[in-house]
């Protein structure tokens, strides 16, 4: 198994109790790619993940890595065979070992002294050599976290799988492990998955992100594609707010730049461009982080959305211009 | 019985409360039951320590203490490791795989709890005896005489230690199988993705994982083993609790008995002590909810029928074949019931005072453990010392305190000391589902009944009582049945005419008249089947939540 093989899921599908949790999906994670995997929680995303690491069987379609069948309707490698690291959420150390420990574990095969070389290696790596005697419960959730994965890339493994690893840390702490912990696994060259429900996540490491709901794979593209190019209305809001409006409703000057014929037209906040002057009413504003949303007095009673930049000085009551991004307008046909 | 409530305890006791230091008259009622239920543990300790004259010391060390401590010893040792290897592999399997009947064996292991260790050595000794249905077979099907062939001689210090660890290895089982159910599954998984088979599994991740609390219920299992006195008496093993009794009894030397009552509580101690330093190390699990329930790997036909087979030959073993020995013995020589109805009453009125007597000290303990720190600590070493405390050593305390007061053991004195001895042994047992039941209550219900008007007893009836009837009740029947099953205690200090049903089967067995034996033995065995339905049916219900 050459480790640039990529990680192939060919319209596998698995229920549960009559419940499809993932249903004729295909999917494949490319070497040396993040591949974000995106959905709510009960959309499929895990199994999906199990289904890969040989933690489930398929009931139909196959498994590969490159040309290898790992599951199929006859064939199934245990996951002790896969060489297939794993990082958890809750990053499932082993309590008795210590992080050397627990980065040599897979390194059974090695002579002690290679696998302490090698274990430390990839200690150093993660920026964890202060803490190479310590163990779990006396680190902090990050370095935990970076422990889980130096453990699963130790072995060289031919892909690794991510379920949420950042989601069990804390937010002030998350920016910081997750730059340096998926700079190591792209470093690998090797398929990555990374499982989440942050689409913004999803949207700033990956390379490919697919969406996945009820089961199905909705859409899967670089996060730019799935950003301005949603092909539904469930795909463009996994990975950020959208507005809906009656076509009718929609200003007369911008009916020739909104592309489409559907009734309603959805459109991304940022696809407003809000500037001091007339024409339209501020209803409402609010703060949200490090922008301001605000309400904008529609015609027809339909409000019309859109972020602005803090500092803008837009308040309730003021009037404004507003331009449009007709890019970010998309028109579903269902 | 009195650790498995300790076991399900455990999970409860997370509330501490400052300590506050406060004199006032609610202390006195707990204070008393402090030094009711701690005499008989300190008269035993005292004398012990203090014993002078009468047999030289030379002769007690030399022909009694060190070889009593030894054989008990000895009988502890392999005790330990046949208990280890029935509880630990068999708690990996049903916690792990599936396989035919795994539901069932799950809860069936405790099954032999309700065999106390004489009852188990009665059956034994038949089946395995010259004559019994075992040996006689091996002659049938062989034409070899008794003499051509080696059995295995259950009148040993092995078949003492074989007898113990197949009735209290339920103990270590049930603490194995919490232990590694409660592992992350997310660990065992990433172990395996880590290249690890079933075999690397146990011993790489699992067994050290667990093995804190595995050694911990072991201890309190040996604890118990300790305590034993019926099952080694019947098969003539010198073990500091036979010795204890013979030595007052038959030698008349009482000093001898204190020196091997010291002895054995100090081992005892020991055990319970190391017991509780497991359990305090017991390290911090990481567990997520969405990984735990997944499905058990399943076994292949052929693996899965030796894990059945396994199981079941562990049940048959410590529990169905004694049983239906018993049972066989009793239909065989149509046993009359008719002798049993004054043994059945003074069983019942001997466990109903006892019972009574423990739960509402258990209950007094609990309640007044909330209120002063300083009756928490007294408490809780009191109850350890008594819970500790083999029932020949308190009996032996017991007869130490009636020797120093001039009383004579007879007649209502004779039962005012058993039920005192029964307080001191077995209020630890009650205290601790009450105080779990208690534990779970919220922080705030007491300021809650006392900003609406309600203090102490009206406190306890409206809100107390009712909240941890569950528990009170599992309490109150674990302490009537234990009293039942108690045999040394009740052995040195029952008077004449209150044989209750341990006695006389014992004092049957020992006669070699087991056939009359066994009808009171089965008794016992039906009364502790309830204590170990209700623990397994709670067992199953926090495995299932």
């Amino acid at each position: 198994m050459s480790s640039r093989a990529p990680l192939i899921a060919e319209t596998v599908s698995r229920s549960f109790s009559g419940n499809n949790a993932v249903d004729a999906v295909s999917l494949t994670l490319e070497p040396g790619k993040i591949t974000s995997l995106i959905g709510h929680s009960g959309s499929g995303k895990t199994t999906l993940l199990r289904l890969f690491a040989g933690m489930e069987r398929p009931d139909s379609g196959r498994i590969l890595s490159g040309s290898i069948e790992l599951s199929g309707p006859k064939s199934h490698v245990p996951i002790e065979r896969r060489r297939i690291g794993l990082v958890f959420q809750d990053f499932a150390l082993f309590p008795h070992l210590s992080v050397r420990e627990n980065v040599g574990f897979g390194l059974k095969r090695l002579q002690s002294d290679e696998r302490n070389a090698c274990a430390e290696r990839w200690i150093e790596k993660l920026g964890l050599s202060h803490r190479i005697d310590a163990y779990p419960h006396q680190l902090s959730g990050g370095e935990q976290q970076r422990t889980a994965i130096a453990r699963a890339l130790a072995p060289e493994p031919v892909a690794i799988l991510l379920d949420e690893p950042f989601s069990g840390l804390d937010p002030a702490m998350r920016d910081q492990v997750r730059d340096a912990a998926l700079e190591a696994v792209r470093n690998a060259g090797i398929p990555s998955l990374l499982v989440t429900h942050d689409a913004k996540e999803a949207m700033v490491h990956s390379d490919k992100v697919a969406i996945i709901d009820r089961g199905k794979i909705l859409q899967t593209g670089t996060p730019e594609t799935l950003y301005n190019a949603p092909v539904s209305e469930l795909a463009a809001r996994a990975l950020g707010p959208v507005h809906q409006i009656k076509r009718s409703n929609l200003p007369a000057e911008w009916l020739s730049q909104v592309s489409g014929s559907a009734d309603a037209v959805a459109y991304r906040p940022e696809a407003l461009q809000v500037s001091p002057g007339s024409g339209f009413r501020v209803i409402r504003q609010r703060l949200a982080g490090a922008v301001s949303e605000i309400e904008i007095e529609g015609i027809g009673g339909e409000s019309l959305f859109a972020v602005c930049q803090l500092g803008s000085k837009i308040q309730s009551g003021d009037d404004v211009s507003v331009g449009i991004n007709p890019a970010l307008f998309f028109d579903f046909k269902e | 019985m009195t650790l498995l409530v300790g076991i399900s305890a455990k999970r409860g006791q997370t509330r501490f409360q400052m300590p506050r230091f406060s004199l006032s008259p609610r202390i006195i009622p707990p204070s008393l039951i402090v030094a009711l239920v701690g005499l008989p543990v300190f008269a035993a300790v005292l004398t012990g320590l203090t014993a002078g004259d009468g047999a030289t010391w030379d002769h007690i060390l030399q022909n009694r203490l060190i070889p009593y401590t030894l054989t008990t010893l000895s009988v502890l040792f392999i005790t330990a490791i046949v208990m280890l290897g029935l509880a630990v592999p068999v708690a990996w399997l049903i916690t792990q795989y599936d396989f035919p009947g795994r539901a069932v064996f799950s809860w069936a292991m405790i099954l032999p709890l309700a065999m106390p260790g004489y009852v188990m050595a009665y059956a034994w000794a038949d089946l395995m005896g010259v004559a019994g249905p075992l040996q006689s077979w091996i002659r049938e099907s062989t034409g070899l005489s008794a003499r051509d062939y080696w059995f295995p001689n259950l009148f040993s210090a092995s078949g003492l230690a074989f007898v113990l660890a197949t009735t209290l290895f339920p103990y270590v089982y049930i603490i194995a199988r919490a232990a590694f159910s409660m592992q992350s599954r997310a660990s065992i998984e990433a172990a395996r993705s880590l290249g690890a088979r079933p075999f690397d599994l146990f011993w790489r991740v699992s067994l050290p994982v667990a093995l804190p609390a595995i050694l911990g219920g072991l201890c309190l299992a040996l604890m118990e083993a300790a305590a034993d006195y019926g099952a080694a008496d019947f098969l003539g093993i010198q073990t500091l609790g036979v010795g204890i009794i013979r030595s007052w009894q038959s030698f008349g030397e009482p000093n001898t008995a204190a020196r091997l009552a010291l002895m054995l509580i100090l081992i005892a101690g020991a055990f319970l002590i190391a017991a509780r330093i497991f359990q305090g190390r017991r390290g911090t699990q990481q567990t997520s909810s969405r990984w735990q329930s997944q499905e058990r790997a399943k076994l292949s036909p052929l693996f899965g029928f030796c894990a059945s087979a396994a199981c079941s030959s562990i049940l048959l073993v410590c529990f169905a074949a004694p049983v239906f020995r018993l049972v066989w013995l009793a239909l065989e020589n149509s046993a009359s019931a008719a002798d049993l109805a004054p043994l059945i009453r003074s069983t019942l009125l001997l466990g109903a005072l006892g019972a009574a007597m423990a739960f509402a000290s258990a209950i007094i303990f609990s309640l007044s453990s909330k209120r002063s720190a300083a009756l928490q600590v007294a408490t809780r070493l009191i109850a350890a010392a008594g819970y500790a405390a083999p029932g020949a050593v308190l009996g032996l305390g017991a007869l130490y305190i009636l020797r120093e007061t001039g009383q004579a053991l007879s007649g209502s004195v004779a039962i005012g000391f058993l039920v005192w001895i029964y307080v001191s042994r077995f209020t630890s047992a009650g205290v601790e589902p009450i105080q779990a039941s208690l534990a779970r209550l919220p922080k705030n219900l007491d300021l809650a009944a006392q900003s609406l008007g309600s203090t102490g007893l009206r406190q306890f009836l409206r809100v107390d009582l009712p909240l941890i009837a569950p528990g009170a009740f599992a309490a109150a029947l674990i302490l009537f049945v234990e009293i039942l099953k108690e045999l040394p205690a009740t052995l040195m200090l029952r008077p004449f005419g209150w044989d209750t049903l341990a006695v006389r089967a014992h004092a049957y067995a020992t006669d070699e008249r087991l056939a009359q034996a066994t009808l009171p033995s089965l008794l016992i065995v039906l009364a502790g089947l309830a204590p170990v339905l209700l623990l397994s049916w709670r067992l199953g219900q926090t495995e299932r939540t």
